[in-house]
């Protein structure tokens, strides 16, 4: 039996827009397990960015409860909620979003004292995780627009584990890459899933899909399908196909 | 923009208040003047006698430089009057009102008057809550206490205040027929005189009063000059437009601070555009000349409003000013003030447009292009957080702090120039209005409790008197008389019995006070002016007589406005003879003064021509001055306040515009808008504590000369004021904590950052 990290219960977010209100999600129920490597797909404008801003609390739902653990975070206010990510979550952006005015090392610690204060151990950590994804000591001095975007891209990474979250959101995080530097980001996260590290993702890739272990599908707001892929193997044709039926079926 | 509105507004503003000010507002005097046909020099001398007359007619018919001159009859007598809560002390010259209003040099002209046809009318400068139409006011005249309905109030340019070393005043024919029938009145001539060259006036005057001492050693002569009347009748507002002027200049600077870092703001966040412009076919001068027509066009606009603004305020001033000119003046649109202002502030846009837009010239398309915006210097990685023990949010604030020099150089400029005002507010607070003294002491120079002026026959019976009494604590005497010096012109001597008795042992700020007889000190302007220096000789003419004396030391005391000397009492006596003598007294605690210059009035009788409450005469003097002081120490702190607000609000802004994305990332993160808002203030802080402690430091050091400066033009030239360095640490402390708390106030607009804007969209 898997434990459950974090659940939905009829979440539901609309937005007004030239007079018009727009259901972007739908009632949705749903639940995220801890080890999970979920990815969520979806054709553009079907709600996907939407939904992992209400998940990972960047964003509060128009109706409905997100339950973190035991505790509701869609009644926190944005203070709170701030509380809520620097403890319990991760974020790896398609844009990287490095702070440029700070070295590589600072953007990660920037992040991590935040929860740690003990700095030794931080820096311990942080260059452990470097050295996990490959990230040299003299790379760690230098300025995000110094580096290149593989790079930036697993100092996000390693920025975004910093604080040992319990679940790390990643919104197309090879969107902004070429195939190889994408491939190998997509390696680091899932060496990370498989050391244990939960992992949400949103990408509309279907190699970077492959990754997951459990795609769920969205259209119009709500969710339409979901496929278990079971534990990712490199080159796995049947995993491939599996996945291929299923967003076939999903109409992609 | 709305920032640079504001300060170009309030630069405007001021700019056109000050040159309002300094081009007519000191003018409206020459109007006055002409209008009055007024004299150049004024001369009242007690004897109405024809053999006087038949002289003065002589010998002013001898000297070329006179125009015209009316000799009128007149009674002159010292007196006073409660005025502004103290007692007024002024040598009067009473006049009957038809032969005021119908003299055909030097007239008055009535400004208000009601229904009484029995009683006194007062100069303009008088006319209060307390000295009004239909009240009845005592006026002592000779000692003597005397009732007047107040008739009317009256402008005359020459004899108009207190500051014209005489006071006019003027009674209805039966009030002036029943005082000049009373004992103690004392007929005079008053002589009124229009020369030619009006800048010669001083000279005139001592020429004139040399001849008249020398025919009439024992005459007791009152005299002002036109030179004289102009800048002490406008003291306050020379003062006031000084410290208008410096505020115009140090708002300007930081609206031009302001701009040219809106420039360069505008260039770095612009730069794929001017890139994109350039790649079709722009040229640099286009591009520039857009920028300097949107930031004319815009600074003209603020100009229009601020010297419209200025109009508006003027009356104000006028109101605040005419407490001290006593002088009416109608606000009227002076065109050559407006357009040096809107030159003033058009050029000085204009070149700061031109140099922080050079940059421009230097894109290239495709560099441009390319680039975009390069915010950030990577020479050198501040405060790593690895290494750095200080606070998490003060470690970013920090960083942030590195990183925006231009914004340090703003904060740099704003706090050095609020520390000069925090300085000099606090230099006039401690020094005016804490206490007045030392404003008193540097201006007037030697003050007591009691002023009593005793016949020669009666100073010993006097003196014994004084000795016996407890509650005087000291006495000395402090006697005022005029003197000429040889080739130059009429000074007021002070003479002492012994200058180390009196209270104010800085009236001499260089050289020593004389000892000897053969000694003088001089004001330091006027030695300036004549090229006298310390160890010089000068003869001093007095009755009749000359002799040499040797500059000891220099004064600044500005009772004749830099024609001040100091003699002992010997030294005086061996040119002129005393007829009576002043003493300064001043008494233990909780004396009642009025009491005592009573007593001593009943004792003495006659003997004792003057007793005067100093003490309340300059209380009253001093109380226009501590008023226009405070309006404007207010008006600058308020100014202070708004112009912090304002280039933070610039500051914050741009910061907020340029951070936004970093702002969501750390939002992202898990930093609170609290940490945000107290990083974005934290940031400021380094540059503004260090401005404000340079700041104060440095402006404590040159306060004194610069207020010195102020006042150079009433003979000023060195000051010592008292710094209050508590009051000046916690005002800057208190600008520091406002910085502060506008910078988290103006921040909190992080709020409204989100940082699922970062996320891609659906």
């Amino acid at each position: 039996m898997k434990k459950v990290l974090l659940q939905t219960d009829k979440l539901s977010k609309s937005f007004s827009s030239g007079g018009n209100l727009q259901h972007v999600l739908k009632n949705i129920d749903l639940q995220l397990y801890a080890g999970d490597f979920t990815v969520i797909m979806g054709a553009s404008g079907a709600g996907k960015s939407t939904l992992l801003y209400a998940l990972s609390g960047m964003d509060t739902p128009t109706l409905g409860t997100i339950t973190f653990g035991e505790k509701n975070i869609s009644d926190l206010n944005s203070d709170r909620l701030a509380m809520f990510r620097r403890e319990h979550c991760g974020f790896v952006f398609q844009q990287i979003y490095l702070i440029d005015g700070m070295s590589v090392m600072d953007n990660v610690l920037a992040a991590g004292l935040l929860v740690n204060k003990d700095k030794k151990s931080l820096v311990r950590r942080a260059e452990e995780l470097f050295q996990a994804v490959g990230i040299s000591g003299e790379t760690q001095k230098k300025f995000p627009t110094q580096i290149s975007g593989g790079e930036a891209q697993r100092v996000g990474i390693v920025r975004a584990l910093i604080n040992e979250p319990q679940i790390l959101f990643a919104d197309e995080p090879t969107g902004a890459l070429n195939s190889k530097t994408g491939a190998d980001v997509l390696d680091t996260l899932t060496a990370f899933n498989e050391q244990g590290q939960s992992v949400v993702m949103v990408t509309h890739d279907m190699r970077s899909a492959r990754r997951g272990n459990r795609i769920l599908y969205l259209k119009d707001g709500a969710i339409l399908g979901e496929c278990d892929l079971g534990k990712y193997v490199h080159d796995d044709r049947a995993r491939h196909e599996k996945l291929s039926k299923f967003l076939n079926e999903m109409g992609w | 923009m709305v920032t640079i509105f504001i300060l170009v507004f309030l630069a405007a503003l001021m700019l056109n208040l000050w040159l309002m000010l300094s081009m007519d507002y000191h003018r409206n005097f020459e109007r006055y003047h002409d209008r009055l046909h007024a004299q150049h020099v004024t001369l009242v001398v007690d004897d109405d006698s024809e053999e006087m007359h038949d002289f003065l007619t002589r010998e002013l018919g001898k000297n070329q430089q006179t125009n015209e001159f009316d000799l009128g009859d007149a009674l002159n007598m010292p007196g006073s009057f409660l005025y502004n809560g103290g007692e007024m002390n002024h040598d009067f010259v009473i006049s009957e009102k038809e032969e005021a209003l119908s003299r055909s040099i030097g007239r008055v002209e009535i400004t208000e008057e009601g229904e009484g046809k029995s009683g006194v009318y007062l100069p303009l400068l008088y006319q209060s809550e307390d000295i009004r139409i239909g009240k009845t006011i005592d006026i002592t005249i000779a000692g003597n206490k005397i009732p007047y309905k107040v008739c009317g109030f009256f402008n005359s340019i020459m004899v108009g205040s207190h500051n014209c070393a005489m006071t006019e005043i003027i009674l209805t024919d039966d009030k002036y027929q029943e005082l000049a029938k009373l004992e103690y009145a004392q007929n005079a001539t008053m002589c009124c005189v229009r020369i030619h060259d009006k800048m010669e006036s001083q000279n005139y005057e001592a020429w004139l009063k040399d001849a008249l001492s020398g025919r009439y050693p024992d005459a007791r002569i009152l005299s002002n000059t036109y030179l004289l009347v102009r800048q002490s009748r406008y003291v306050a507002a020379s003062i006031c437009s000084g410290i208008i002027s410096m505020m115009a200049f140090l708002v300007l600077l930081i609206a031009l601070v302001v701009i040219s870092s809106n420039i360069m703001n505008y260039i770095a966040e612009n730069m794929k555009n001017l890139g994109s412009l350039k790649a079709i076919g722009y040229i640099s001068r286009q591009l520039v000349n857009s920028l300097m027509l949107q930031f004319l066009g815009f600074s003209l606009l603020a100009a229009v409003v601020g010297t419209g603004g200025s109009y508006m305020m003027f009356p104000y001033v006028n109101a605040m000013l005419a407490s001290q000119t006593g002088i009416p003046y109608q606000t009227r649109f002076l065109p050559l003030p407006l357009l040096l202002t809107f030159a003033v502030l058009c050029g000085a846009v204009a070149v700061v447009v031109c140099l922080s837009s050079r940059r421009m010239k230097r894109v290239e398309p495709m560099v441009a292009l390319r680039q975009g915006i390069q915010t950030h210097n990577f020479k050198r990685n501040h405060i790593p957080l690895a290494k750095s023990r200080v606070p998490l949010n003060a470690a970013l604030a920090l960083k942030t702090t590195f990183s925006g020099m231009k914004q340090n150089i703003i904060i740099g400029i704003t706090m050095l120039v609020l520390s000069l005002v925090v300085v000099f507010s606090g230099v006039l607070i401690e020094n005016m209005l804490v206490d007045s003294e030392p404003m008193v002491n540097l201006i007037v120079g030697e003050t007591s409790d009691s002023c009593i002026n005793v016949n020669l026959g009666k100073e010993e019976e006097f003196c014994e008197e004084m000795d016996k009494d407890a509650r005087v604590e000291n006495y000395y005497i402090y006697h005022y008389e005029n003197v000429i010096h040889e080739g130059g012109l009429e000074l007021l001597a002070m003479m002492c019995d012994d200058f180390s008795k009196t209270s104010n042992q800085d009236v001499v700020f260089e050289g020593r006070a004389p000892k000897f007889d053969n000694e003088i000190v001089i004001a330091a302007k006027y030695a300036k002016e004549q090229g006298l220096d310390i160890g010089d000789e000068m003869s001093i003419i007095a009755g009749g007589n000359e002799e040499k004396y040797m500059i000891s030391g220099f004064t600044q005391i500005s009772n004749q406005l830099g024609k001040d000397c100091l003699l002992t009492r010997e030294g005086y006596e061996r040119i002129g003879e005393l007829q009576n003598v002043s003493y300064y007294l001043n008494f233990r605690d909780n004396v009642d003064i009025d009491k005592f210059n009573e007593e001593v009035k009943e004792m003495f009788g006659n003997e004792v021509n003057a007793t005067i409450n100093a003490r309340a005469t300059v209380k009253s003097g001093v109380s226009v001055y501590i008023s226009i002081m405070t309006i404007i120490v207010t008006g600058i702190l308020i100014m202070s306040v708004i112009v912090i607000a304002f280039v933070l609000y610039l500051l914050v802004r741009t910061m907020l515009n340029r951070k936004k994305q970093e702002y969501g990332i750390l939002k992202a993160f898990g930093f609170t808008t609290r940490q945000l808002v107290l990083q974005t203030a934290l940031s400021f802080m380094p540059a503004v504590v260090l401005s404000t402690v340079v700041g104060i430091a440095g402006n404590c050091a040159i306060i004194n000369p610069l207020i010195a400066l102020f006042l150079s033009g009433v003979g000023v030239v060195k000051c010592s004021f008292a710094i209050p360095v508590g009051l000046i640490t916690v005002s800057g402390a208190g600008l520091v904590l406002l910085a502060f708390a506008i910078a988290c106030l103006l921040s909190v607009r992080i709020k409204k950052i989100v940082p699922k804007e970062l996320l891609s969209g659906d």
